[in-house]
């Protein structure tokens, strides 16, 4: 266990932008110099948003958003996140600037105590003891972690582990947040304390960037998509755009969610709402249905 | 996605007539060399085996990745020769070749130097160019033939295949850490990386050894093996001319007291000095590159 | 009708060290041939389950298990897991924890080395049983420079080259991307039409489950708590709920009109037959 560091924490330069990603003509290309990963990415993110990034692996989904938060960076081309251009920067650096939740938790856990995994990144970062106690008081509620706050974080079950993987990073509170695969492996109750979390840092402010291959999540939860293929950026639109694009989910071999696919195939060729959600397809529905009703019903 | 970090040393497939030799074969001679090497102090002998080693990678077409490897022998030769002019392995009466500053060069541990440093350079060329031309799993088959036990054997090719895997576990966790803002530098920063590692390497093997004994791992009849190496009359040559031709050079040697030409092969007074200029230098270039990285990252 | 090939009769097992039982009073059966879904949050005993059907539990892991599990006729606290491997084939979460050659020939190739298997029949059973996985050509690649999909399909050859009748896949997906999720549902289908392999598979996702399996059986704190087709179980679309169990969402759109009595007839749970009803319902409507 290391000793948590007591520097305070690094003035952040605010820049007057509102951009919270600006990726400009990135490209990667690993160490080896055989493979490109990405090739010559632009992307533009607003503070505040909450996007997803889908494709097939290999596709450059996590090259992208290791580029975003440091842990590499761009051969070619500029990524600057939060007016700070990450190549100038250490991963350190950028930590209070932007979460990074990797897709498993074992490769990020290690205190002694759960407690101690969610005090950890805050004290790097130099929050002051009483905010720390106060965020971490916080995500144990959210994320109901009452139980196990003394444990070890390997002696807990593994959904309830991804959990704090990620509250882990929540507690460094910062102003974007990168997700991968956050549902892998994840039945349906965790996915959905992901997903409230999600739409809550979105309330409050925080930019969202979450790379998955779990459609109905996505649908439910984010604004904007990027399709990824083979190293690039083939899309980038609505979710209502993107899935109900069929020629693009068949190019990518992805799927939409039921709904979606259902909506296409029955309201849209009538004009209605590309659904994304049961409750938004079923919601379409029953205006057709009902619509119709009382008409009847007067002619009769 | 596939991330296969390349190990140093791995086989580079192909098909040259070196990796169609059976494995016993290659380890006869890799043990020869090894043998002949440490019988004689003849640098004749030594400097034609290792030249002899390289002309076979050459042949195999390994001559890229055996020169990548090779780069470990810059500090190890670098260091080795410079010692041996600041403080010979030989008996004293040295006679000073001159002076750096304070520091007295002497040229009597030359020999001997390179004496040294061709035995692990000849070996190490012969040994990496069989690991390069030979499928491992050849390797273990014929270790098996040879009567090493299974398990042993299992264990030592496991731990070949899981190298690049920890090496890209560690990779991952230590990018976690430090995207928690972890600080510090050097033992500190891997120390916390070590309890992911761990419990992953646990994890594997307890999934592993379900998986194998699933699989009949454990049972204790008669195994057969599917890949089978089969040796030809080419390889009974290439053995033969090994086994000969590295007892006939190791008999001279030890024939001739180790065969030592010191008295005989002469460096000149100059060539001493500037050697070690040399040598120090590339030592100490060696050492600022591996501590600028280290605080680099 | 033929004798069931998996039968639990009132298992409950505690894993060594534990007071807590992971099964409890499970009985259930399982036709040859059958494609099963097991479903549950995880902690349910979905694994347990499956490991008692191969015999890892107990005669592996110890713990303590009371009542009987017969697997195609043998009682599994009988036999060593080797023998049981000749029966069932299991294969789990992370293909890559499942590699252990230089390649992905001797990967098949273990499980017939360790069963003595000669080398003549070895030659043959090898590229016949990458052929059904879909891997032929890459007998002599390294299994860990594969996709995930292409190693899960690999670790599957190396249990079916022990030629099993039951096949169980533990959240074989859940760390592949769609085209590698794909891959191994559509193999694992034409394992069980074209063989008549029994498939048992442990998933959380539901769509892919209504589309492939006969059968669902729903785990809750261990215990088997429904147990039909999936048309039976995934349209009980409250009781599910209340597990935290999702259901297609075809069936929840139908069900949320049905609340408003504006679904009748039966409520589908793929896409075809939903966009088939809808359309129907629709075109009613207009008429």
């Amino acid at each position: 266990m290391p000793e948590p560091t007591t520097t305070t924490a690094p003035a952040i330069a605010q820049l007057d932008t509102s951009l919270a990603i600006e990726v400009t003509g990135a490209s990667y290309v690993y160490p080896s110099g055989h493979v490109v990963a990405l090739d010559g990415v632009d992307l533009r993110v607003e503070r505040g948003e909450i996007l997803g990034i889908i494709g097939q692996n290999g596709s450059g989904k996590t090259t992208l958003t290791k580029l975003f938060n440091g842990l590499l960076k761009p051969s070619a081309g500029r990524v600057i996140v939060n007016g700070v251009d990450t190549a100038t920067k250490t991963v350190q650096q950028m930590a209070p600037h932007i979460g990074y939740v990797f897709q498993n938790p074992n490769h990020q856990l290690f205190a002694r105590t759960v407690q101690a995994e969610l005090e950890f990144g805050p004290r790097n970062i130099g929050v002051p003891a009483e905010e720390i106690a106060e965020r971490v008081r916080n995500a144990v509620e959210f994320f109901g972690l009452q139980d196990v706050v003394d444990e070890h974080p390997y002696r807990v079950s593994f959904p309830v582990r991804k959990l704090v993987g990620i509250a882990s990073i929540v507690t460094m509170q910062p102003s974007i947040l990168i997700f991968d695969e956050p549902s892998t492996g994840q039945d349906h109750q965790t996915t959905h304390i992901i997903n409230d979390l999600m739409r809550r840092l979105r309330d409050e402010g925080t930019t969202v960037v979450c790379v998955s291959h779990d459609m109905p999540l996505l649908a439910d939860v984010v604004e904007r998509v990027i399709v990824m293929k083979e190293t690039r950026i083939i899309a980038d639109a609505s979710p209502r755009e993107v899935f109900a694009d069929q020629t693009l989910m068949a190019r990518t071999n992805l799927q939409a969610p039921q709904s979606t696919q259902i909506a296409l195939a029955t309201v849209v060729p009538l004009g209605g709402p590309v659904a994304l959600t049961p409750s938004e397809l079923a919601s379409d529905l029953e205006r057709r249905l009902t619509a119709h009703v009382p008409s009847t019903k007067i002619t009769k | 996605m596939s991330m296969q970090m390349a190990l140093p040393i791995a086989m580079i497939p192909g098909n040259s007539l070196i990796h169609r030799i059976t494995p016993l074969p290659k380890m006869i001679w890799v043990v020869g060399y090894i043998v002949l090497a440490f019988s004689t102090t003849n640098i004749v002998i030594l400097y034609s085996m290792a030249l002899f080693a390289f002309l076979i990678a050459v042949i195999s077409g390994v001559t890229r990745p055996l020169l990548k490897a090779c780069v470990i022998l810059v500090p190890i030769a670098s260091s080795l020769l410079a010692l041996q002019i600041i403080a010979p392995a030989v008996e004293k009466p040295w006679t000073s070749v001159g002076h750096i500053g304070a520091l007295a060069l002497y040229g009597n541990g030359v020999y001997y130097g390179f004496v040294l440093l061709g035995r692990i350079v000849a070996s190490l060329i012969m040994a990496l160019v069989v690991v390069m031309t030979t499928h491992p799993s050849d390797l273990f088959t014929t270790f098996a033939k040879l009567k090493i036990p299974y398990t042993f054997n299992f264990m030592l090719a496991m731990t070949l295949q899981l190298i690049p895997v920890f090496q890209r576990e560690v990779g991952i966790i230590m990018s976690a850490q430090k995207s928690r803002g972890m600080k510090g530098r050097g033992f500190s920063a891997v120390l916390p990386s070590f309890v992911p590692v761990f419990v992953g390497a646990i994890e594997r093997v307890q999934q592993l050894s379900i998986s194998l004994e699933s699989r009949g791992f454990g049972s204790a009849g008669i195994k057969t093996s599917y890949r089978q190496v089969k040796s030809r009359p080419s390889d009974w040559v290439v053995a033969i001319v090994g086994v000969v031709a590295i007892a006939t050079l190791a008999t001279m040697s030890i024939m001739r007291g180790t065969w030592n030409l010191s008295t005989v092969i002469l460096f000149p007074h100059a060539f001493v000095f500037w050697l070690f200029v040399v040598a120090a230098s590339v030592f100490a270039a060696v050492i600022l590159v591996t501590v600028f990285y280290m605080f680099k990252r | 009708m033929p004798e069931p090939i998996v039968i639990f009769d009132d298992v409950s097992y505690a894993y060594p060290g534990t007071e807590e039982l992971a099964l409890r009073g499970v009985s259930l059966e399982i036709q040859a041939g059958e494609y099963v879904a097991i479903l549950g949050l995880n902690g349910a005993g979905k694994t347990t389950l499956g490991l008692c059907v191969n015999g890892v539990i107990p005669t592996m892991l110890g713990g303590e298990l009371t009542g009987t599990v017969t697997v195609a006729g043998l009682n599994v606290i009988e036999y060593p897991v080797r023998e049981m491997a000749k029966v069932v084939g299991m294969v789990f979460d992370n293909p890559e924890f499942q590699m252990s050659q230089m390649s992905v020939a001797e990967e098949v190739a273990l499980g017939l080395e360790n069963a003595g298997v000669p080398y003549e029949d070895m030659k043959r059973i090898i590229p016949e049983t990458l052929e059904l996985v879909g891997l032929s050509g890459y007998e002599e690649r390294s299994p860990l420079g594969l996709s995930g999909g292409q190693q899960q399909r690999l670790a599957i050859a190396a249990v079916l080259a022990m030629k099993p009748n039951i096949l169980i896949m533990d959240e074989p997906t859940s760390n592949l991307d769609p085209i590698g999720k794909q891959e191994v549902f559509d193999m694992a289908a034409k394992l069980n039409r074209e063989r008549g392999m029994t498939v048992i598979v442990i998933e959380h996702e539901v769509e892919v489950m209504a589309r492939y399996a006969d059968r669902v059986i729903v785990l809750d704190k261990g215990r088997v708590i429904m147990n039909g087709t999936p048309d039976d179980i995934f349209t009980r679309v409250t009781e599910l709920a209340t597990l935290n169990l999702r259901v297609p969402e075809a069936a929840r759109v139908a069900t949320l009109l049905a609340e408003k009595d504006l679904w009748q007839g039966p409520v589908p749970i793929r896409t075809e037959p939903a966009i088939t009803a809808v359309n129907e319902l629709l075109g009613a409507t207009h008429a």
